[in-house]
């Protein structure tokens, strides 16, 4: 008996090291480490390869105003644009960057009220991500009308001449779901700055910094009241934006769904655009996240188990798609409506065959490799294999924009739409705006809510007590004392 | 040069009126107002061409010239009258209209000049001329810009140096001592065909002077060969002119006379009106077409032949002898009885020939056989003999007096030349140096003339050679006159006084007649008295009338015409076999362009930017040629990225070679090509520039039409044309739907059960729909039956709103800015391809699916049913023209009306601002739209603003506002010559529109849309005839039910992507 407990005692423990879930953070890392790995990267110089990387992003990020400088003192038609394609790179891009932003808000909030807490090392700059995304996002649709000047026409101001909106154009309905989306981001990532920022400012050595985090965090001496407000506004926002990620890209997804063009008007585009952008947003959380974990050192923080989460929803997302593409083509040979049938023949073999075809490999085949555990293991595997979502996120929306267009209904005004050096330096300055944003970001603010990581390390867990394991007891509760929050 | 104001030397009889009190009294300060403002002004003028100042100044001009043709009581007044001055018909802001005519060289085109405070801004067809009925032709429409042109040359140059009018008058004064001194014999004089009988009368003058002095015309494209079948067939002094409203079935041999070149706007309509079918039972005139390549009228042909162009006289000797069997006639035999006894060339079936002569047969003497001007005399006269013997001449063909005097040929005087016996050569118009025969060396040939003038409205490249450049007038600009097709006689009256001064020509005669220069119209006054022979009470009022109607009637044909065998019987012995062709040896067939035609149109933007309604080309020619000759010379057109890339050839006749682009024409015969002419003038002004290869090189006096042995050599290289229509086939979509007369008859409401339209289920719209509350209710109907693809439509739009020019590489990019097009599909098998043309504008739909997605309300319905843009509140997102699923939205990609086209990628750094004469030419009425805007047809919304002013000051204080039906037309209606478009008002039930809505064949294009547009199309119904060999009596889709939806018709999908390859 005693020899059978003995034995079923060692099955269990030794069963227990596998089923144990992995700690959110690696390594048994104290409180204090977090602060200081986190803080470090503000505090201290800037490595050279950040001083060059930024200035060369910083740099191309410039072309970005110089080719819109050059659109508005010029023309819209410096872009390739023409009829029957009025709209592609430039809407591509908007949509493209759009989706991109979805990925930060969803990590923050739905992430946040479904309890998911491997989140919080990763939702500071997926945040951060989704704001200069969005801000990336919003300069096509700014850009691309013919008559940027009168663009506030889009916008309800009482003005003389009576000029009011058309509520029934989807055009008008992203407006006001992206500027939301928008305000609602900034403010949510913002927020969950402030705690962050005060241990930033406690911890600041000159003036200037003690100023400027002083100024930032907004008075936040980490009282309990303070918490209890934070905690209330914080949840409260998570409400917001959590219908916020679907809306924005089903509003954007209206833009074509709406429409009469055939490859446009689609009911499955709400939830297949959500998908679309929650996939491509993850491919570029962890497009940024790899290399920045890589050069920080933040593999504790940022674990193998993050990078292997966000894979599963790049794979789950992927299918997502990979189901909706299909769906298209049965549905438009269901319909037996031959210009939807060949809306979605030309697609697929038609002039813009390539596009297509990328699209399928970047976004349906390549995420298929998240199946193998390997691939989701190895960061650089998956940082190879995320580069075709991004691209393949790319693909599809151009895909769904240009080929749709430029053959729809009669073949007298078919046409064809090629890129000018215009929309691709835009494009490029666009991608160097992205990047040296995040570069500033990296250098100025917090990569990692600490404030949030250590509520979930077990020491912060008053009830994580394993006597199998070799975990340090908890010190402290996480709520009431606790110290790291207050001075970090 | 000095411009010289005349000022009226005497009062002329009639009531005079008095422009001011201060010239009531002639108080003295009037008198010097009168004699110092304008020599003054005189002075401003030299420095700038056109000035704010002199501007005001040529304003009043005009509206003291207006005075004559409006009132007609006026004294004819030709001095300046500023415009603060204002006659008090004069509103700021309304239209005048004045009748003039367009000289051509087969009969001037009868017109109306729309202007606006003195400035012609449109052409109209001049309503009351039977001809025109108010239609034109895009050549008409263009016009108004030639005269605008600011290429045109503002000054005298003496070998390339400005010079002064006193050294021309010097230079004239020489001339005559010259000639007094030899009566004339070294004087001699080339002109361009006009037509202008005072033309005639100074020629003779010239000639009474001048005895031993030569006259020649020379017209690229019409060298008469009719008129001297004519002469032999029916006498000399007549010519021919058919009456295709009396035809029912017609054969159209090589005669393009749907087209700008063969035939005029009586033709179009005459055609149309036996095409037009409005119930089961209604009778439809049949046509037979053979010809080399497809041609306008070939896509209305019933059935289609491709015949070469050297193949035309053995094929209607075939013809002749098919018609002289079935009906024996004596003079058709006597005719036939020494031709030759030539083959048909394979390829060309007998039986289509004799179904065609049974048909014709059939119909008596009314039916009708037209062979293209350009074909030899013996051929043109088998022709003649052929109706004679259907008894046509009287009926559909009818004989009427020559227009035109017998001249000295360019042959002649290039002889002349050579001789040296000319030593004076004065050249009115045309350019010769650019179009004579190669073979005659005209560009060498006017350097060995000591002495030579060239009068012409623009710069030329026989400018560039004479002596001397006269800048010409424009007819807009002065007095003249001219005969229209059918003999009757035009008035042509100045709206503008010239520009840039210059003389017309008219004027130079006169000029060389040593006489002082004309008062106004008075030189076309003496012709016209002449002509008239009224008493002097009667003439005042005749002649008031002539200006104000545009014209006289001419002389009804004489149908009593004899037909005279045996002169017609010794030409037909010239007829020939055709050449052998092969792939090294081609057949090249010189035809001319329907954009700027022999080429005097070739520095117009808008008939640059003008498609051409087969290839759809536009700022080049192109070799046309079948698919099947190109891929045996390995040649091949391919669309990449939306461009057209055509192939290069180096093509070569004899010694000369051209290179030049290929153009794969679906429907053109085998081993044939044809060579469009009138591009490749580098000199003529920037809009000519670069713009397409001259095939004038290739042509000689002997194969002045047809030229054998054409070899192509492939370059390797190749190069990129603008094409407004990339895809040529439908795809299997019910866009455009036919039916044969037969089956018509059967179920008239066919059009409507085409495709997917029986299968739509009942449509419920998202969105309310417009409240369509107003008054009236505009709609449009186009007949595809009567609809000749002619793109006179486009040229009108682009007069009347305004549309900007965007050039070659816009084009190619696909922002041409046409607010209505002509889609030319080609269906059927690719070898023996039908075309069938669909005009496409703005449908305004009830049910719009650009209004609902524009986010700032800038295109909007209004309460009589349009689809109305707002400019002013456009930010041009776009959205529409994505939604539009007519794709007939343009929008402004760049400052189109400000930067010049060859520039708008320099952004500001582009010179700003339009040529102060094309901003004359915008219609007042018309925003000019500024870049990043939007825009579309309006169903010419500004006219019909006008025409409810025009009621609403009608009614005064009754509440009859109703715009009367009829009084309305849009610019492409109005312009239309086969009346194929019908615009009015659906809620009156008796209106045209409402009734052709209510037709069996009325159809929307694109129903399952549930747009609801209030464009809708009539069938178009063919008339086969089906005993013809491989007729095809079928063109209902035989749709049924069934699952094959979008694959039926699936022949139509190879002509144009194949062609292309």
């Amino acid at each position: 008996m005693r020899a059978d407990n003995a034995s079923a005692q060692a099955a269990f423990a030794k069963a227990s090291d596998y089923l144990e879930r992995q700690p959110l953070v690696a390594n048994h890392r104290p409180l204090s480490w977090i602060t200081d790995h986190v803080c470090r990267i503000v505090e201290q110089p800037a490595p050279i390869w950040w001083w060059v990387s930024t200035i060369v992003f910083g740099a191309v990020a410039a072309l970005t105003p110089a080719m819109l400088t050059y659109l508005v003192a010029t023309g819209v038609g410096v872009w390739g644009l023409n009829v029957p394609v009025c709209w592609a790179w430039d809407i591509t891009n908007f949509v493209f960057w759009i989706g991109i932003g979805h990925a930060g808000t969803l990590i923050s909030a739905i992430l946040f009220l479904t309890r998911q807490k491997w989140r919080t090392s990763i939702n500071r700059s997926a945040e951060a991500m989704t704001i200069f995304a969005v801000i990336c996002a919003g300069i096509f649709p700014a850009f691309h009308v013919g008559r940027i000047w009168f663009a506030w026409f889009l916008f309800p101001i009482p003005n003389a001449n009576a000029i009011w909106q058309n509520f029934r154009s989807p055009l008008l309905w992203d407006v006001f779901a992206v500027s939301t989306y928008f305000t609602v981001s900034l403010i949510f990532w913002y927020l969950g700055l402030i705690p962050d920022l005060a241990s930033l400012r406690d911890r600041a050595t000159t003036r200037f910094r003690q100023m400027a985090y002083g100024i930032l965090s907004l008075g936040w001496r980490g009282s309990n009241r303070q918490w209890t407000h934070y905690e209330k506004t914080y949840l409260i926002l998570a409400g917001i934006s959590t219908p916020l990620v679907l809306s924005v890209h089903s509003v954007v997804s209206f833009d074509f769904a709406t429409s009469v063009v055939p490859g446009w008007h689609t009911t499955i585009f709400p939830p297949y655009f959500v998908a679309g952008a929650i996939f491509g947003g993850f491919a570029m959380v962890l497009t940024l996240l790899i290399p920045f974990r890589e050069l920080y050192g933040l593999h504790d923080l940022v674990t193998d188990k993050h990078i292997d989460n966000m894979c599963k929803i790049i794979l789950l997302t992927g299918s997502l798609v990979g189901y909706a593409y299909s769906m298209e083509f049965f549905i438009a040979w269901y319909s037996g409506n031959p210009f939807e049938i060949y809306a979605f023949t030309n697609r697929a073999f038609g002039p813009y065959w390539w596009a297509y075809w990328a699209m399928i490999t970047c976004n349906v085949a390549a995420p298929q490799l998240f199946w193998f555990k390997y691939c989701r293991q190895n960061p650089w595997v998956v940082l190879a294999i995320v580069m075709f979502p991004n691209t393949g996120m790319w693909f599809e929306r151009f895909v769904i924009i240009v080929t749709s267009i430029h053959r729809d209904f009669l073949p007298s005004s078919w046409g064809y739409f090629s890129p000018t050096w215009v929309d691709i330096t835009l494009f490029i300055g666009t991608i160097g705006l992205f990047v040296f944003l995040f570069l500033l970001f990296v250098r100025f603010l917090p990569i990692i809510n600490m404030f949030e990581v250590k509520g979930i390390t077990p020491q912060a867990d008053p009830h994580a007590h394993n006597p199998g394991s070799n975990h340090a007891a908890p010190t402290q509760p996480p709520h009431s004392l606790d110290e790291s929050r207050v001075h970090a | 040069m000095k411009r010289v104001i005349q000022h009226p030397t005497s009062s002329a009889t009639g009531r005079t009126y008095w422009r001011s009190l201060g010239e009531y009294s002639r108080t003295p300060d009037f008198e010097e107002w009168l004699h110092r403002e304008f020599p003054a002004g005189a002075a401003e003028w030299d420095k700038d061409p056109l000035s704010r100042r002199s501007f005001i100044r040529l304003m009043g001009a005009s509206l003291a010239l207006a005075g004559l043709g409006l009132s007609g009581c006026r004294r004819p007044e030709a001095h300046l009258v500023p415009f603060t001055q204002s006659p008090e018909w004069v509103i700021s802001g309304k239209n005048l209209s004045f009748a003039t005519a367009q000289p051509r060289r087969r009969g001037a085109i009868p017109l109306l000049a729309t202007t606006f405070n003195g400035r012609p801004t449109k052409m109209e067809g001049n309503p009351l001329h039977p001809d025109s009925l108010g239609a034109s032709d895009n050549h008409a429409q263009a016009s108004v810009l030639d005269l605008y042109d600011p290429a045109r040359r503002q000054f005298l140059t003496r070998a390339g140096k400005k010079a002064e009018i006193a050294e021309l008058d010097a230079e004239v004064a020489r001339i005559r001592t010259e000639a007094g001194a030899n009566a004339g014999a070294t004087l001699a004089i080339l002109a361009d065909e006009t037509l202008s009988p005072t033309r005639e009368r100074l020629r003779a003058e010239l000639l009474r002077q001048f005895p031993q002095a030569t006259w020649a015309v020379y017209e690229p494209l019409a060298p008469g060969r009719d008129l001297e079948a004519s002469a032999a067939a029916f006498g000399s002094g007549t010519e021919v002119r058919p009456d295709l409203s009396a035809a029912k079935t017609i054969l159209s041999v090589d005669c393009d006379f749907l087209g700008s070149d063969e035939g005029d706007l009586s033709d179009t309509r005459g055609f149309t009106a036996g095409r037009r079918i409005r119930k089961p039972g209604d009778k439809s005139n049949r046509l037979y077409v053979a010809e080399p390549r497809f041609s306008l009228t070939g896509t209305m042909s019933d059935h289609r032949l491709r015949l070469r162009a050297s193949a035309t006289g053995v094929f209607l000797l075939e013809l002749a002898r098919q018609i002289r069997a079935l009906r024996p006639n004596s003079e058709l035999s006597s005719v036939l009885a020494k031709t030759p006894d030539l083959p048909l060339p394979s390829g060309i079936d007998p039986a289509w020939i004799r179904e065609c002569a049974a048909d014709l047969v059939a119909n008596g003497n009314r039916s009708l056989v037209l062979v293209g001007r350009r074909h030899s005399v013996a051929i043109q006269a088998l022709g003649y003999a052929i109706n004679a013997a259907l008894g046509n001449v009287g009926t559909t063909l009818l004989v009427q007096p020559r227009l035109s005097a017998p001249s000295t040929s360019l042959q002649s005087l290039t002889e002349k030349i050579r001789s040296s016996s000319i030593r004076t050569l004065v050249i009115l118009g045309g350019d010769p140096v650019y179009s004579a025969p190669n073979d005659l060396g005209w560009a060498d040939l006017l350097g060995t003339i000591p002495n030579s003038i060239h009068l012409s409205p623009i710069f030329n490249a026989t400018s560039a050679k004479t002596t001397w450049f006269v800048p010409g007038t424009h007819f807009l600009e002065s007095w003249g006159d001219a005969l229209a097709g059918d003999g009757s006689y035009l008035s042509i009256q100045p709206t503008i006084q010239p520009l840039w001064g210059g003389e017309s020509q008219l004027e130079f005669l006169v000029r060389l007649l040593g006489q002082s220069k004309p008062v106004g119209p008075a030189l076309v006054r003496e012709t016209f008295t002449a002509r008239t022979k009224l008493g002097a009470d009667k003439q005042e009022q005749a002649w008031n009338d002539f200006v104000r109607e545009g014209f006289l009637p001419g002389a009804t044909p004489s149908p009593s015409k004899t037909f005279n065998s045996g002169a017609v019987a010794a030409l037909l012995s010239n007829i020939s076999s055709p050449n052998v062709a092969e792939t090294n040896s081609l057949e090249a067939v010189f035809i001319h362009s329907g954009a700027v035609d022999d080429g005097r149109y070739a520095n117009n933007g808008w008939l640059q930017e003008w498609p051409d309604p087969m290839t759809k080309l536009t700022w080049d020619n192109a070799i046309l040629i079948s698919s099947k000759t190109a891929s045996s010379l390995g040649l091949k057109n391919e669309i990449i990225k939306g461009i057209l890339v055509a192939d290069v050839v180096k093509a070569t006749i004899g010694t000369r070679s051209v290179e030049t682009p290929v153009v794969i024409a679906p429907g053109h015969v085998d081993f044939a090509v044809s060579l469009p002419v009138g591009y490749g003038q580098d000199l003529l002004g920037p809009v000519a520039k670069g713009a397409g290869f001259d095939a004038y090189r290739l042509r000689t006096t002997d194969s002045e039409y047809v030229a054998q042995g054409l070899r192509l050599e492939r370059t390797g290289h190749t190069k990129q044309l603008a094409v407004t229509q990339e895809h040529q086939a439908m795809e299997g979509r019910d866009l455009v739907r036919e039916a044969a007369l037969t089956e018509f008859n059967e179920d008239p409401g066919w059009a409507k059960k085409v495709g997917m339209d029986g299968h739509i289920p009942p449509n419920q719209t998202f969105y309310p729909s417009p409240k369509l509350t107003g008054e009236h209710q505009w709609a449009m109907v186009i007949d595809l039956s009567t609809c000749t693809g002619c793109n006179a439509c486009v040229t009108a739009c682009t007069a009347e709103n305004n549309i900007p020019v965007v050039g070659k590489d816009q084009v190619m990019k696909g922002r041409e800015m046409h607010w209505i097009r002509v889609d030319r599909y080609y269906t059927g098998e690719p070898e023996e391809p039908e075309a069938v043309s669909q005009p496409v504008a703005c449908m305004q739909c009830e049910n719009a699916p650009c209004e609902t997605v524009c986010p700032v309300n800038a295109t909007v319905h209004n309460e009589e049913g349009l689809n109305v843009m707002a400019y002013n509140r456009c930010i041009g997102t776009r959205y529409c023209a994505n939604n539009c699923p007519y794709k007939v939205r343009r929008f402004n990609f760049f400052d189109y009306n400000q930067r010049p086209i060859d520039k708008l990628y320099w952004g500001p750094l582009a010179p700003k601002g339009t040529e102060e004469t094309i901003k004359l030419q915008k219609n007042p009425n018309v925003t000019v739209r500024m870049r990043g805007v939007m825009e579309k047809c309006t169903f010419c919304v500004q006219r019909i603003e006008e025409a409810k002013i025009n009621a609403r000051v009608k009614a005064r204080d009754s509440d009859n506002i109703k715009i009367p039906a009829g009084s309305l037309q849009t610019a492409c209606q109005q312009a239309c010559p086969a009346d194929a478009i019908v615009f009015g008002d659906l809620k009156d039930a008796k209106s045209e529109v409402s009734q052709l809505r209510a037709l069996p064949q009325n159809y929307s294009l694109l129903e399952y849309l549930n747009v609801r547009p209030r464009l809708t199309y009539l069938g178009r119904i063919r008339n086969p005839n089906p005993a013809m060999p491989g007729a095809r009596t079928s063109y209902i889709p035989s749709h049924g039910h069934g699952e094959s939806h979008g694959h039926e018709n699936a022949t139509e999908n190879h002509s144009s992507e194949e062609a292309h390859k």
